[in-house]
């Protein structure tokens, strides 16, 4: 116990870095899978088609690989960022095609009666969508996007495999220091479970806030 | 999913004005790409120099053992998590209150826990206990701790959506307690769960690419990098090549993973099984 308490500074600097990874995670994938969510949805067939790649391609190839291709590879073109910012562009580049396959899924479920219902009662598309749609739809998704988030908590933990200084990349290098590496995976499983955790909380308090528009 | 459209169908006026976005769309991204493979010839990604070295038949040998590896990682991970996450369902359903707790803290844990940890624990904590396996062994030992705990919670939602008349009928013809879960419960519940399983061996097969880092097992992504140390000029190309080599692994388990789950609701329309079976597989990573 007293050696988790001797690294406590470590994985306080671990945890800083890694919950700085998921927030501009978060961000950036929210921002760009609900731009992919619009263009699949879209009337355009390029758009579509677009949308449709992109999804297909960063989901199925592995994070590793991305991070690994975004570090090492890029700069043999001089596409150079520092190692902190290609580990975050990578995870929100892997992230947003889950992000927008949920919010797609979302959008389905509202029923097109209450469309139809709101354009007879003489709503414009545009206010019928802010007002009816949108919010129905986003409340479905809280949950699913929730799950998401928590997988990619877990995610940015790839981050070590390329060097940026996160959790699992200090713990790594204190377990290979002491002599009980045990404890250390240990303390550093704890802070992964609270991390994990408290993303689930604020998606469940959030999915409470959102229950009356369902 | 159902693909139905918010909108009406387009009239006349507003299919010419789609048309006419989708041409300037279509022209800008054409431009796009003219610009971005000007810039990349430019940089000497298409030169013949830099994909010299992929003339070399041991080159390809080399990529296509390292994909091997991955799928055999994969197959033999998912072998024992199936086996582990089994275990885990009976525990997760089972009528001891202990059982069921140590099984849910089990799922809990190390379904929160990341991979890479769980490789790094693997390979640093395991030899200090005696164990000096290799490292396809403590990838797919970290594999299997983290993929068991999650088959074993989609094994137990599978048994638990099956309606009880199944059980009830089992134990009144005389099953044992065990008998009913092993011969009547699970196979139903493999089943139903088939697709999301099949999502799962996904996860599995982009997860045995965290291997890169343990360096003594050449999966694709370490036999892309040690092709890199050797033709530096063509890191970029081998790179790429290697995850066209995940792409396709992968989109084709995915197709596997869609025509499972149309047959399953083929079948449940068929036969109309209980409400609660929920049929939105999302695949998260």
């Amino acid at each position: 116990m007293e050696l988790l308490f001797n690294h406590a500074g470590d994985f306080g600097q671990g945890v800083l870095v890694t919950l700085g990874l998921v927030v501009y995670g978060f961000l950036g994938s929210i921002i760009l899978g609900t731009i992919l969510a619009a263009l699949k949805t879209s009337p355009i067939r390029v758009a579509r088609a677009v949308s449709s790649c992109y999804i297909l391609v960063f989901r199925n190839i592995p994070l590793p690989v991305q991070m690994v291709l975004f570090v090492f590879g890029l700069p043999q073109l001089d596409i150079q960022f520092s190692l902190y910012s290609s580990a975050a562009i990578a995870l929100v580049l892997y992230t947003a095609p889950f992000v927008a396959e949920t919010i797609r899924s979302g959008l389905n479920t509202v029923d097109r009666g209450e469309l139809e219902a709101s354009m007879a009662l003489g709503f414009a598309p545009m206010t019928s969508m802010r007002l009816l749609v949108l919010p129905q739809a986003l409340a479905t998704v809280v949950r699913p996007l929730g799950n998401v988030y928590i997988t990619m908590v877990k995610n940015t933990s790839v981050a070590a495999l390329v060097g940026v200084a996160e959790l699992t990349f200090l713990t790594d290098k204190l377990a290979v220091d002491e002599a009980s590496p045990f404890l250390i995976f240990a303390g550093s499983a704890i802070c992964y479970l609270v991390l994990g955790l408290a993303v689930g909380r604020l998606g469940a308090a959030l999915d409470r806030k959102v229950a009356f528009s369902r | 999913m159902n693909n139905h459209s918010l909108f009406d169908p387009a009239g006349p006026r507003t299919r010419r004005r789609h048309l006419i976005l989708e041409i300037v769309t279509g022209a800008a991204l054409a431009g796009l790409a003219l610009l971005v493979l000007a810039t990349l010839t430019k940089k000497g990604v298409f030169s013949a120099d830099a994909w010299a070295p992929f003339a070399q038949p041991g080159l390809w040998k080399l990529l296509g053992q390292g994909l091997l590896h991955n799928i055999a990682a994969a197959a033999v991970g998912m072998v024992l998590s199936l086996a582990v996450g089994c275990l885990l369902a009976f525990g997760l359903v089972s009528t001891r209150t202990f059982l069921r707790r140590l099984s849910r803290v089990y799922t809990d844990v190390f379904s929160s826990i990341p991979l890479l940890l769980l490789l790094y624990f693997t390979s640093l904590v395991l030899p200090n206990y005696g164990l000096r396996l290799g490292d396809f062994w403590f990838l797919v030992i970290a594999l299997t701790l983290y993929s068991g705990a999650v088959i074993g919670d989609l094994i137990r939602s599978g048994i638990v959506a099956l309606p009880p008349g199944q059980s009830e009928a089992a134990l009144a013809l005389g099953f044992s307690q065990v008998g009913t879960l092993v011969r009547v419960l699970l196979p139903q519940a493999l089943r139903s769960m088939s697709p999301a399983l099949v999502s799962q061996l996904i996860i599995l097969f982009k997860g045995t690419a965290l291997a890169y880092v343990l360096g003594g097992y050449t999966e694709l992504l370490r036999s892309a990098t040690v092709i890199g140390q050797y033709f530096t000029q063509s890191l970029l190309q081998a790179q790429f090549v290697a995850a066209v080599g995940f792409l396709i692994v992968n989109v084709l388990l995915g197709v596997l993973a869609d025509s499972l789950e149309r047959r399953q609701r083929r079948l449940e329309t068929q036969a109309p099984s209980p409400a609660g079976s929920d049929s939105l597989v999302l695949q998260t990573a």
